[in-house]
């Protein structure tokens, strides 16, 4: 009987989760093409790996995001069940033949099949004004008949804005486990919290198992975000292209907040938001206690209560900052925040974590 | 059959919910124990046995350098309990709480699990 289930993890196209993948090390393998799972969010591909004993063994190589790959030119038969390749990649750190692909050659021609790399989304030039309704307002979504949504945070984690720059991957992990103090004003368990969830490389991380990314975290999605407002019955929907891809309302119909205690908890929390000048200014309380508010770990109770403030200086940026009150959590409230980028002429793509909902729920072991 | 770990899992403060298990002098002598915690912030407060019978805890000590748990109650015949132990498997929901029991003059240990 198995006691859990095997980790999902829910990743942009070319980052290896540190949960699943064992960055420091490298693995080349060179073998048959025995099948392909071009499935969304993670495709898979299966080599037939002999090793110097005449083993074989079936190799599960990660190789990205299929909607990111068919951007690149991929499609589902740019591989071929059939076909030598070599591979080199990060091999999983349990005892399992997987791996995550760096790059993938065909091994009879040396064609370059595929190299793992960060994709840069095209990005609206920033000179371009920030797009306004008739009345003056700040639009947060496309110019009038245009298309385009919110990707690309040029910071993944949170921290608190006093701390000065802190390494850390996209993943939020630090790349030095001293600097934990810095990251957030922490009360003693939430620091211990913290740091167990760095140590043990964030494999308890809720997002891994599909559920939604609350809070600030929905901002550091790979997938990006796209924001729906609806003037005309005072309220803006958020639509998230990554993780479960989900949504989330915030009112901007003048309606008071409701009392924390008495809001029904959920992930996205009660948002009540009205614009001050150019900035809409969100308060959000009503959180439930079963996601990490951001990336890397953070921890939270059901006190904790954000004021998100967005801002649009031009047509190209999207200014995100955030305060963290969370007294239960945090000795003193603590700011935060980053920039995201337009994509113009392009829409959130579908992107959804359940894919593997079904080897989660049955506990049937899984190479994803 | 297969089990899993429910995915709605509590990632707030790591002694918040309800656990239970038993306690007990010896493997063959055990008494069920329900706990119900909470964190306000600064304390941990809460319930032993929740009903007409339960008992307030008096005290809760968190060390979370080493995560052991103190928790300390009376029950209405003034007996003295004091369960003394570590939090296990942190990052699981159906983490556990296993150390030593001591009720009045009686010593056992005790085993709860979130549940």
């Amino acid at each position: 009987m198995r006691p859990y289930c095997v980790l999902l993890v829910a990743v942009s196209a070319f980052a290896q989760s540190a949960a699943t993948y064992d960055g420091s090390r490298q693995v080349k393998l060179t073998g048959v093409v025995t099948k392909i799972d071009w499935a969304n969010p993670r495709a898979f591909f299966f080599v037939d790996v002999k090793d110097a004993a005449g083993t074989v063994a079936n190799w599960a190589v990660e190789f990205g995001n299929p909607l990111d790959l068919e951007k690149d030119g991929w499609t589902r038969n740019s591989l071929r069940i059939g076909d030598t390749v070599n591979v080199e990649g990060v091999p999983a750190r349990e005892p399992r033949s997987q791996a995550f692909a760096k790059s993938v050659t065909l091994a009879k021609t040396g064609k370059k099949l595929f190299v793992a790399a960060p994709k840069k989304p095209a990005v609206a030039a920033v000179h371009e004004p920030t797009p306004r309704w008739p009345d003056g307002q700040v639009r947060l979504g496309p110019p009038p008949s245009k298309k385009g949504y919110w990707k690309a945070p040029n910071a993944t984690a949170l921290v608190d804005s006093t701390a000065g720059k802190i390494a850390m991957n996209d993943e939020g992990l630090l790349k030095n486990l001293s600097n934990v103090d810095r990251v957030a004003p922490f009360q003693p368990w939430a620091k211990a919290v913290y740091e167990y969830r760095q140590r043990t490389l964030l494999k308890d991380d809720p997002l891994a198992r599909c559920l939604p990314p609350g809070g600030p975290r929905q901002f550091q999605m790979p997938n990006g975000l796209q924001f729906i407002e609806q003037r005309e019955v005072g309220r803006i929907l958020v639509l998230l292209g990554g993780a479960d891809r989900n949504w989330r309302v915030i009112y901007t119909d003048g309606r008071p907040q409701g009392q924390a205690d008495e809001v029904v908890r959920g992930y996205y929390g009660n948002s009540v938001g009205k614009w001050e000048k150019d900035t809409l200014v969100v308060d959000v309380v009503g959180f439930n206690e079963h996601f990490w508010f951001a990336n890397g770990g953070l921890p939270h109770t059901e006190a904790l209560h954000l004021t998100e403030r967005f801002t649009r200086p031009d047509l190209g940026t999207l200014k995100y900052e955030v305060t963290v009150d969370d007294p239960r959590t945090y000795t003193r409230p603590w700011n935060g925040g980053w920039n995201m980028q337009w994509v113009p002429n392009e829409e959130i793509q579908e992107y959804f974590c359940e894919e593997n909902v079904e080897a989660t729920l049955s506990g049937k072991e899984s190479y994803k | 059959m297969a089990i899993c770990a429910p995915v709605f899992s509590q990632q707030g403060h790591p002694l918040t919910g309800t656990w239970s298990g038993d306690w007990g002098a010896t493997s063959t002598q055990r008494n069920q124990v329900t706990f119900v915690l909470n964190w306000d912030g600064k304390n941990v407060t809460g319930l032993i046995n929740p009903g007409p019978d339960s008992i307030p805890i008096a005290s809760v000590f968190l060390d979370p350098t080493t995560w052991t748990v103190r928790i300390e109650a009376d029950t209405k015949n003034k007996v003295h309990i004091s369960a003394e132990g570590k939090l296990e498997d942190l990052g699981s929901y159906h983490r556990i709480i296993k150390g030593s029991w001591t009720q009045g003059s009686t010593k056992g240990d005790f085993k709860i699990t979130r549940t």
